[in-house]
């Protein structure tokens, strides 16, 4: 049963992967034509690190991935930490506002992402909304749109729905009793908090986490849309060099160091994952 | 990608695909052939190529402008012209089918069928096609009012097609801001430095309208020995020419919009232009001109064109060389390249003549005089690839001078 959709995966992704992966060690393979006619190949016989050693060499490359992993750090942090806050409140507290918020929180995933980069701008540019509003208060206002604070921004937007929905269903199964016999017996919130709540919801926080930061790490839309002209996060680089540039070898490069790193992010997930599953066996 | 650096009017501009190559000595002997039998037709004396009626199979691809153009403005005033002629009009919008009309018309010569393709408007796929043989070459012999075209126009498709209709980058300004806009290169960077923060345009890579200002810096410190190597050819070494011109535009920087911001796309500096953000840009003129139409700019943007003049470029409309009725052909070709016509294609798409400026009615000049010149020609596309790698290095990612 599991073999066809095996077969589809190798087909589908590894085999061009590799192929990829190859030609970015220099060999350049005659019978793809968008690799071959590619300009500034470097085309050796055997294996060479030649192209990530240019690569790394480049100060502007190192800026974008400076830039692609700040960005996609504090994203992360900020919408693991909002997500948090917002399914614990919307599970612990009962009333109108948490009922608003229940259905508010899932608005942005119903925007598609090049409509909602667009609103943002519109919203947040010099001469915007927002920047109207600050001049009549006699404010000064300085817009986050083409800057890294606006991908920060427009990430924080798109990641919250998808990270709430996934930790507020680690919360609801959650059992009301174990919380309330452990106030009985004299606990306050914030220890309820550290010893029942927290340690439940490790797994959920770290899958959060994980696909929030595979995500961000590849995101394009935003990064193009919101991002400054340079430095650029690494997807918007890796189009640039293949479509603008023609140079489809450093842009395959980026994309195996992308991979790469989120290669660790998803054996931190696996590793968070199986030792969780280990104490619970 | 969406953000196309082609003209609004879906005008071919990627200079690098005008590279011409050596013509086949056949096809040096087909094109006499030919040229025997359409100096007959006209020497016949019937404007039409042909008194029989006859079909032709008319493709073109574009914008839903491109296809208006033909199917409400073009093709009825060629049937009152022809009542004996009759186009059928295969469209394909972007030009997404033009890859297949290609590879129909190839395979239709390998099996020595007709490929029912007579006339085609496509992109550089015509070069392509008439270097493979599939494509005539055109000239003022079979087609008389060729000679009203520039050579040099003719020459960039390497003389595969009839160029019917041209855009430009020109300067646009906004004349409650500017009285005296800037007439050379020179007094625009004066300018830009006496008004910081008023002017941008959108990297190179973006969009032709940024693409081609900044050529048009970078040539100012190019031999003019090296200027047809940059159009037509490749030579790495040569960029090292580029330098002074990298250091001026890193130099504007400053005095860009918000010290240094570049929007994306020809639209995103037209946006910019319309909100009154910025006071002067490099634009489309096809696109600006429309943009005024629809009110998307105010009446107080103005256009001009700079002298020595920004880049462009023309569509072309090729014969497929397999087509039975070349008479026809020539003769519908000749029949667009008419005054009547050319006008028709200026006021519908705001564009530029195929013809020279000067074979335009009078009236038609008068209202586009700030514009009404020549253009210059681009890089060939694996210079601009560089550029477009090199502004993101030295302008847009430098440390600021």
């Amino acid at each position: 049963m599991a073999l066809p959709p095996f077969v589809l995966v190798v087909l589908l992704i590894v085999l061009p992967a590799v192929d990829a992966t190859v030609f970015s060690l220099g060999r350049v393979p005659i019978n793809n034509a968008a690799f071959n006619t590619g300009m500034h190949l470097v085309r050796s016989t055997g294996l060479t690190l030649e192209v990530y050693r240019q690569l790394f060499a480049s100060r502007f490359f190192r800026q974008d991935l400076a830039l692609t992993l700040v960005v996609t750090g504090v994203s992360v942090v900020l919408i693991v930490i909002l997500a948090y806050v917002l399914a614990l409140y919307v599970r612990f507290s009962e009333g109108f506002l948490p009922r608003v918020l229940r259905q508010l929180y899932l608005v942005p995933m119903f925007i598609p992402v090049v409509i909602a980069s667009y609103a943002l701008t519109t919203f947040y540019v010099d001469h915007g909304l927002l920047h109207a509003l600050f001049t009549h208060l006699g404010l000064h206002y300085g817009s986050p749109i083409y800057h890294q604070n606006g991908i920060v921004l427009g990430q924080v937007w798109q990641g919250i729905p998808f990270a709430v929905l996934l930790l507020s269903s680690g919360l609801d199964g959650l059992a009301q009793e174990q919380i309330e016999a452990a106030r009985d017996a004299g606990a306050n919130a914030l220890t309820v908090f550290r010893r029942i709540v927290l340690p439940l919801n490790v797994v959920p926080l770290l899958i959060v986490g994980t696909f929030t930061f595979i995500g961000i790490m590849g995101s394009f839309t935003i990064p193009y849309l919101i991002g400054p002209n340079a430095p650029q996060m690494l997807a918007v680089e890796m189009q640039a060099h293949f479509t603008s540039y023609n140079q489809p070898q450093p842009a395959v490069a980026m994309a195996v160091v992308t991979f790469l790193i989120a290669a660790v992010a998803g054996a931190f997930y696996v590793w968070g994952t199986a030792r969780s599953s280990r104490r619970s066996a | 990608m969406a953000h196309s650096r082609h003209a609004y009017g879906a005008v071919e501009l990627s200079p690098g695909r005008w590279v011409s190559r050596g013509v086949g000595h056949a096809l040096v002997a087909t094109v006499a052939t030919l040229l025997l039998t359409a100096g007959l037709a006209f020497a016949q004396g019937n404007p039409c190529g042909t008194s029989d009626n006859v079909t032709l199979n008319f493709y073109s691809g574009g914008d839903v402008n491109v296809q208006n153009l033909w199917q409400n403005d073009i093709l009825p005033a060629y049937r009152k012209a022809c009542p004996n002629v009759t186009l059928n009009l295969v469209f394909s919008e972007h030009g997404t089918g033009d890859q297949l009309t290609f590879d129909r018309i190839a395979a239709a010569k390998q099996a020595g069928k007709s490929s029912g393709v007579d006339i085609w408007e496509t992109g550089s796929l015509l070069q392509n096609g008439g270097e493979a043989g599939l494509v005539d070459k055109v000239s003022a012999d079979i087609i008389p009012n060729l000679s009203k075209v520039d050579p040099a126009v003719l020459a960039q498709r390497g003389g595969y097609g009839v160029p019917y209709r041209g855009s430009s980058v020109v300067l646009a300004y906004d004349s409650s801001q500017v009285s005296n806009p800037p007439t050379t290169l020179q007094g625009l960077f004066d300018w830009i430095r006496a008004n910081p923060g008023k002017f941008t345009y959108n990297p190179p890579d973006t969009g032709g309208s940024g693409d081609n200002f900044v050529q048009a810096v970078l040539k100012t410190s190019v031999d003019p020995g090296d200027l047809s190597t940059f159009q037509t050819d490749y030579q790495p070494a040569l960029e090292s020419e580029w330098d002074q011109g990298w250091a001026v535009l890193n130099g504007l920087g400053k005095d860009m919009y918000q010290g240094g911001f570049y929007p994306k796309g020809n639209a995103g500096v037209l946006q910019l232009l319309g909100r009154g953000s910025i006071a002067i840009a490099p634009v489309w003129s096809d696109m600006a001109l429309s943009y005024l139409q629809q009110g998307l700019l105010p009446d107080n943007v103005k256009l001009e064109q700079l002298d020595p003049p920004f880049n462009g470029g023309a569509s072309y409309v090729g014969i497929i060389a397999d087509s039975p009725h070349k008479a026809v052909d020539y003769a519908f070709l000749n029949w667009l390249l008419t005054p009547d016509v050319q006008a028709i294609v200026i006021d519908k798409m705001n564009g530029y003549p195929g013809v020279k400026w000067d074979y335009v009615p009078q009236d038609v000049r008068t209202k586009f005089a700030a514009i009404a010149k020549s253009y210059s020609f681009g890089f060939s596309s694996k210079f601009d690839n560089d550029l477009h790698q090199q502004w993101y290095q030295k302008v847009a990612g430098a440390k600021k001078e």
